[in-house]
C-alpha cells in the first residue's frame, strides 16, 4: 500500500457518520440533516479527488489503481484488499453522487425518525462502496451483506402501506441469493486451489476447475447476482420494494443497488469463469431479451407511476445482460455504460415521481393530468427524464443502448431485432405515460400546487447535467470502460 | 504447580465468599454479594488470561499420563485455558445479568451466585482434564448446581418444573455417561484418555472386550448428546430453559452446553482427527470410522429440528431455547468434518456463540427486570421504548443468523470452510438452508421491535407505553456482548489461531 488510503476513507467515512449521528439528540433534526450531508459529501469529495488524480495514479498490470492491501486473515488467505479500475470507478462516482443526492432529497421527504434514517442511509453507502471496491471475496461478501440490513429497515420503517411485506420480500430474496453465492465463492476457493480469496488470484487459477463444476459455480454466483439485477423471474421483489420505499431509497435502490448485480457479472462471473460464461451465452441473451421485452410490456400495463418506473428498470437492465451475452468489446462497454446511464436516469425518474407524489399525494396515473400546466418546472424536468429513459439521442440512455445493439449486431441480428422491438415498447410506455400525466387540462384540485423548490432543483441539477454531458460526449465515460471491456473480451477468448 | 489451577481456586474462593457473604451481610446490604462475585470472576478471568499469556501451558496432545501430584487429572494445555477463558467470561456475563434480576425477582443471592460459580468450576474441570474420572466429577459438579439453579425461583411453579425435568433427564444422562465410562474402564483398564487413546489402551484390549468398549463409547455419545441438547436428546431443554430464572437460562444455553462440547472434544477429538485409538482395526476401528457420520447425522437433525421448532414459538425463552438447540447442531458440524480445522472451528464458534447468545438474553433480562419481555409480543415497539436494547438485539440476532460483519458470520464461515475443505459440502449446504430458515423466527422479534405499530398491537396510543430503562449492570453486560460480537470478527485471525492452537492441543 502506498500513499493516502483514499478508498478506505471513501468507504468508511459514511460509517463514521452513522455513529456520529447517533450521538446527536434526535430532536435536533436540522443538525442531523447537515451532519448526514457532510458525511455524504466526504466520499463524494474523495471520489472526485480520485477522479482528478486518476491519470497520475499508479496502475497495476491488471489495470487497478489506488490499491490498498492489508492482511486480514492470512491463515485463510483473506485480505483487506481495495482497488478500483475503469469498471468500478464510474460506479463509485455514481454511488457517492446519488447517495449524496438522496441524503439531500430526504430533507423534505423524510418527516419522521430523521436521525435513524440518515444513519441507515450512510451505513448503506458504506456497504455499496465496499462492494464496488473490494477485491477479496470475503470482504466483498461482508459488504454485500451489509447492504442488506439497512435497506430492509429503510423500506420497512419509512415505506408505504405494504412496507413490511416489501421489506421482508427484499430481505429474503437477497439473502437466499447471496447465501447461494457464498457457497459458489467457497467452491471457487477450494476448487481453484488458489488458497486465497483474492479475486484476481482466483480468476487466474479458476481455469483449472473442471468445466462441469465451473458451470455449477457460475450458476450459484449467477443466482446471487441475478436477484439483485434483477433478472426475470427473480425480479418480483423489485416492484414491491420500489413502490413501498420512500423516494430517496427508491433512488438509491434503482441507481446503485441493482448495479451491484450487474457489477458482479462483470467483476466476478465473467472474468473468473469465462468458459462457463460462454456455455451460458444463449441463456443469458434469452434472459436479457425477456427482461427487455417483459419489463417494457409490464411497464406499459402499470397504473402506478412508481411501478412503471420499476419495470422500466427491469427492461433497461436487460440491455446489460444482452451486452454480456454478446461479449464484444462494444456490447460489453455498452452494458457498463448502461449501468451508469441507467443509474443517473432512474435516479431522476424516482426523484420526479417523488416530486409529483409530494404535491398530489398520489402516484396513480389515472388521477394525474395536466401537470405541465400545474407545475411547469417540475413537469419539464420530468419530461426530460422520461425522454432520457426512452433513449432519446443526445442523452446518456441512448448511447448505452446504441453501443449494446451495435456491439450485438455482429453476434446475432435476431437478438438486435428483438431488443429493438423492446425499445419500441419502452418508447411507447414512456410517451403514453407523459401524455396521460403531463398533458391535458389541469385538474382543479391540483391548482396552486408549488413548483420546484430550490432544494429540489439542487438535487436534479447534477444528474441532469451528467445525463446530457454523457449523451453528448460519451467518450468521457468510455475512456474508463474501454480498458476493462477489452480485458474482458480477452478473458472470454475473443479477438 | 498450583498456578495451573489458579483460576479454579479463585472461582472456588469466590463461591465460598458469596455463600458466606449472603449469610452474614445485613438484609439491606445483600446486593454486595453480587458485587463480590463480580470482583471474583473478573479476577478469575484475569488469572485465566494471565496463565495463557505467560505461557504456563503444556503442549497437550494425547500421550501417557504424566507423573506428579496432579497425575493427568488436571491439564494445563491450551485447549483447557482457552475453554476456561470462555467459561469464566460466561460466568462474568451471568453474574452481571443476575445482580439486578436477583433483586427484582427475589432470587436467593447466596445460592444464585455461589451455585453459578460452582457450576463454572465444574465446567473448568471438564475442559481441563484428560481423565474420565475428573471429567465426570466436573460434569456432576456442573449438573447438580444447575438443577438447583433451575429451581431457584421458589414460588414459581414453572421454575420447579424446570428443575425437576432438568434433574430427571440430567441424572439419566449422567448415569448413562458414567456407565459408558465404567465399560470403557472395564475393557481397557484405565480412565486416562492419554492411555486409552494411545497404542496400549483401547487398541490393545482382547477382542472379547471390544464390544464392551464400543458399547461404552456409544453410551458416552448418547449421554453427552443429552448434555448438548442434541436432537433426539433435546426434549428437556425448552421446558428447563423456559422455567428457569432468565439469567440461569442464559447461563445454561452457553455454559454447560459449551462444557459438554469441551468434554466431547477431549474424548472424541483425537479419534476424529487421527482415526481409531492406537490405529485399532476391527469393530473399534469401524466404530471410529463411523463417528464422523454419527456426528453428521446428529448435527443435521439437531439444527433442522431446532430451527423448525423455533418457528412456532411465541415465548421468547422457548424461542431462544430452540435457537440454542439449532446452534448445537451447527457446532456439531465441526465434529462431523473430523479435521483439525473442524475442531478449531468448534472452539471459535463456542466463544462467538457465548457472546451473541448472552447478548440476546441480556435484552430479555433488561425487559424482565421491568416486568415484561417473556413473550415475543412484548417486543412490540421496543425500538422506541428501549432503542439501545432493540439495536443490540438486532446485532445479536444478525450474528445468530450468521450475517456479516458479526462473530456469528465468521463462526459459520469457519465451519463452512472446514466442511467444504473436507469434501462435506452437503453439510455446509444444510447449514446454509438452516440459517435461512432461522431468519424466520429471529425476524418475528425484529419485526415486532421496529415495524409493528404499538397502537395496533397493544391497543394503546403511541407514546402511552413508557420507555424501558435498562439497569447499569445489564447495560454493561449487553455492551460487552455486542462489542465482542462485532470485534471477534474483525480479529478473526488471532482468535482463529488461538482456536487452532486449542484444537491442536486435544
Amino acid at each position: 500500500m502506498s500513499g493516502f488510503p483514499i478508498l478506505t476513507l471513501m468507504v468508511f467515512a459514511p460509517l463514521v457518520g452513522t455513529f456520529v449521528l447517533l450521538t446527536i439528540p434526535k430532536d435536533r433534526v436540522q443538525l442531523c440533516r447537515q451532519v448526514a450531508a457532510f458525511f455524504g459529501l466526504v466520499p463524494l469529495a474523495a471520489s472526485l479527488w480520485a477522479l482528478a488524480k486518476w491519470g497520475s495514479a499508479a496502475v497495476t498490470p491488471e489495470g487497478l489503481r489506488l490499491v490498498e492491501r492489508l492482511d486480514w486473515i492470512p491463515s485463510l488467505g483473506i485480505s483487506y484488499f481495495l482497488g478500483t479500475d475503469g469498471l468500478s470507478f464510474p460506479l463509485v462516482l455514481l454511488t457517492t453522487l446519488v447517495t449524496f443526492v438522496a441524503l439531500v432529497a430526504a430533507w423534505d421527504m423524510v418527516k419522521e425518525k430523521e436521525r435513524a434514517f440518515f444513519s441507515l442511509l450512510l451505513l448503506l453507502e458504506t456497504g455499496m462502496l465496499g462492494v464496488f471496491l473490494a477485491l477479496d471475496y470475503v470482504l466483498f461478501y461482508v459488504f454485500w451483506e451489509i447492504v442488506l440490513v439497512p435497506m430492509y429497515f429503510l423500506i420497512g420503517i419509512w415505506g408505504g402501506p405494504r412496507r413490511e411485506y416489501a421489506a421482508l420480500k427484499f430481505f429474503i430474496y437477497t439473502l437466499v441469493g447471496s447465501v447461494i453465492m457464498l457457497v459458489g465463492i467457497l467452491a471457487l476457493y477450494f476448487m481453484s486451489g488458489a488458497k486465497t480469496f483474492d479475486m484476481l488470484a482466483i480468476a487466474a487459477a479458476a481455469p483449472a476447475i473442471p468445466l462441469a463444476a465451473q458451470k455449477w459455480i457460475f450458476f450459484a454466483l449467477f443466482l446471487g447476482f441475478a436477484v439483485k439485477v434483477p433478472v426475470f423471474p427473480l425480479h418480483t421483489w423489485l416492484p414491491d420494494a420500489h413502490v413501498e420505499a420512500p423516494t430517496p431509497i427508491s433512488v438509491v435502490l434503482a441507481a446503485v443497488l441493482l448495479k451491484m448485480g450487474t457489477y458482479g457479472f462483470y467483476r466476478v462471473s465473467y472474468p473468473t469463469l469465462p468458459e462457463a460464461a460462454k456455455a451460458f451465452t444463449v441463456a443469458m441473451a434469452a434472459l436479457g431479451l425477456i427482461n427487455i421485452i417483459y419489463g417494457a410490456l409490464t411497464a406499459m400495463a402499470q397504473k402506478d407511476l412508481k411501478k412503471l418506473v420499476a419495470y422500466s428498470s427491469i427492461s433497461h437492465m436487460g440491455f446489460v445482460l444482452l451486452g454480456l451475452a454478446a461479449g464484444t468489446p462494444l456490447a460489453l462497454a455498452g452494458g457498463m455504460f448502461m449501468n451508469i446511464s441507467h443509474g443517473l436516469i432512474s435516479a431522476m425518474l424516482f426523484l420526479m415521481v417523488g416530486a409529483i407524489y409530494e404535491r398530489t399525494h398520489t402516484r396513480e396515473i389515472a388521477k394525474l393530468r395536466g401537470i405541465y400546466v400545474t407545475v411547469p418546472v417540475v413537469a419539464t424536468v420530468m419530461a426530460f427524464s422520461f425522454f432520457a429513459n426512452l433513449g432519446l439521442p443526445g442523452l446518456a440512455g441512448f448511447v448505452s443502448e446504441f453501443f449494446v445493439l451495435a456491439g450485438t449486431f455482429r453476434v446475432s441480428v435476431v437478438w438486435v431485432a428483438m431488443a429493438g422491438l423492446g425499445m419500441l415498447v419502452v418508447a411507447g410506455f414512456n410517451l403514453w405515460m407523459m401524455q396521460r400525466v403531463l398533458m391535458g387540462e389541469a385538474k382543479e384540485e391540483y391548482a396552486g400546487l408549488p413548483d420546484a423548490t430550490p432544494l429540489e432543483l439542487f438535487t436534479y441539477a447534477p444528474l441532469v447535467v451528467l445525463i446530457v454531458v454523457l449523451g453528448v460526449a460519451p467518450g468521457l465515460l468510455m475512456r474508463f470502460l474501454d480498458g476493462p471491456a477489452v480485458q474482458l473480451v480477452q478473458r472470454l477468448g475473443g479477438i | 504447580m498450583w498456578r495451573v489451577v489458579l483460576p479454579e481456586l479463585v472461582v472456588t474462593a469466590t463461591a465460598l465468599v458469596a455463600l458466606l457473604g449472603d449469610l452474614f451481610l445485613p438484609a439491606g446490604r445483600k446486593r454486595a454479594v453480587g458485587y463480590l462475585s463480580l470482583v471474583g470472576v473478573v479476577l478469575a478471568l484475569a488469572a485465566a488470561v494471565g496463565l495463557a499469556a505467560t505461557g504456563a501451558v503444556t503442549p497437550g496432545g494425547v500421550g501417557p499420563a504424566p507423573a506428579g501430584p496432579l497425575a493427568g487429572m488436571i491439564e494445563a494445555d491450551f485447549f483447557a485455558l482457552a475453554m476456561k477463558v470462555v467459561f469464566v467470561a460466561v460466568g462474568l456475563g451471568t453474574v452481571l445479568l443476575g445482580v439486578d434480576f436477583a433483586e427484582t425477582r427475589g432470587l436467593p443471592r447466596g445460592e444464585f451466585f455461589s451455585l453459578t460459580l460452582i457450576a463454572v468450576l465444574g465446567m473448568m474441570l471438564m475442559a481441563g482434564s484428560r481423565d474420565l474420572v475428573m471429567i465426570y466429577l466436573g460434569l456432576e459438579t456442573t449438573a447438580i448446581s444447575s438443577y438447583a439453579l433451575a429451581g431457584l425461583l421458589r414460588g414459581d411453579l414453572r421454575s420447579g418444573e424446570a428443575a425437576l425435568k432438568y434433574f430427571l433427564t440430567g441424572a439419566l444422562a449422567s448415569a448413562v455417561i458414567l456407565f459408558g465410562m465404567a465399560l470403557v474402564f472395564g475393557a481397557a483398564g484405565s480412565t486416562n484418555l492419554g492411555d486409552l487413546l494411545g497404542p496400549g489402551g483401547l487398541a490393545g484390549i482382547r477382542s472379547g472386550w471390544v464390544p464392551v468398549a464400543v458399547t461404552g463409547l456409544v453410551l458416552l455419545v448418547a449421554g453427552f448428546g443429552f448434555k448438548l441438547a442434541a436432537v433426539p436428546f433435546h426434549f428437556w431443554a425448552p421446558d428447563a430453559y423456559e422455567g428457569a430464572p432468565t439469567p440461569v437460562t442464559a447461563f445454561f444455553s452457553v455454559g454447560p452446553k459449551a462444557a459438554a462440547f469441551a468434554a466431547v472434544l477431549r474424548i472424541f477429538g483425537p479419534v476424529l482427527v487421527a482415526g481409531a485409538p492406537g490405529g485399532a482395526g476391527g469393530v473399534l476401528g469401524d466404530f471410529s470410522g463411523l463417528l464422523p457420520t454419527l456426528f453428521a447425522v446428529l448435527s443435521v437433525v439437531t439444527m433442522t429440528v431446532g430451527n423448525l421448532a423455533a418457528l412456532a414459538q411465541t415465548d421468547m425463552k422457548r424461542l431462544l431455547a430452540y435457537s440454542s438447540i439449532a446452534h448445537a447442531g451447527y457446532i456439531l458440524v465441526g465434529l462431523a468434518v473430523a479435521s483439525p480445522r473442524g475442531l478449531a472451528a468448534v472452539v471459535y464458534y463456542l466463544a462467538a456463540y457465548a457472546a451473541m447468545n448472552l447478548g440476546a438474553f441480556a435484552v430479555v433480562i433488561w425487559l424482565e427486570n421491568r416486568g415484561t419481555g417473556r413473550e415475543v409480543k412484548d417486543y412490540v415497539g421496543l425500538a422506541r421504548r428501549a432503542p439501545l436494547a432493540a439495536l443490540a438485539l438486532v446485532v445479536c440476532f444478525l450474528s445468530l443468523i450468521g450475517i456479516p460483519p458479526t462473530a456469528g458470520f465468521f463462526g459459520k464461515l469457519y465451519l463452512f470452510l472446514a466442511a467444504v475443505g473436507e469434501g462435506q459440502t452437503w453439510l455446509a449446504v444444510v447449514m446454509v438452508l438452516n440459517s435461512a430458515v432461522s431468519v424466520g423466527y429471529y425476524y418475528g422479534v425484529v419485526r415486532n421491535m421496529y415495524l409493528v405499530k404499538e397502537s395496533e398491537a397493544l391497543g394503546a396510543e403511541p407514546g402511552a407505553v413508557g420507555t424501558i430503562p435498562g439497569t447499569p449492570l445489564v447495560r454493561t453486560a449487553l455492551g460487552l456482548a455486542v462489542v465482542a460480537v462485532l470485534v471477534l470478527g474483525v480479529f478473526f485471525e488471532p482468535l482463529s489461531r488461538l482456536a487452532a492452537m486449542a484444537g491442536g492441543a486435544l
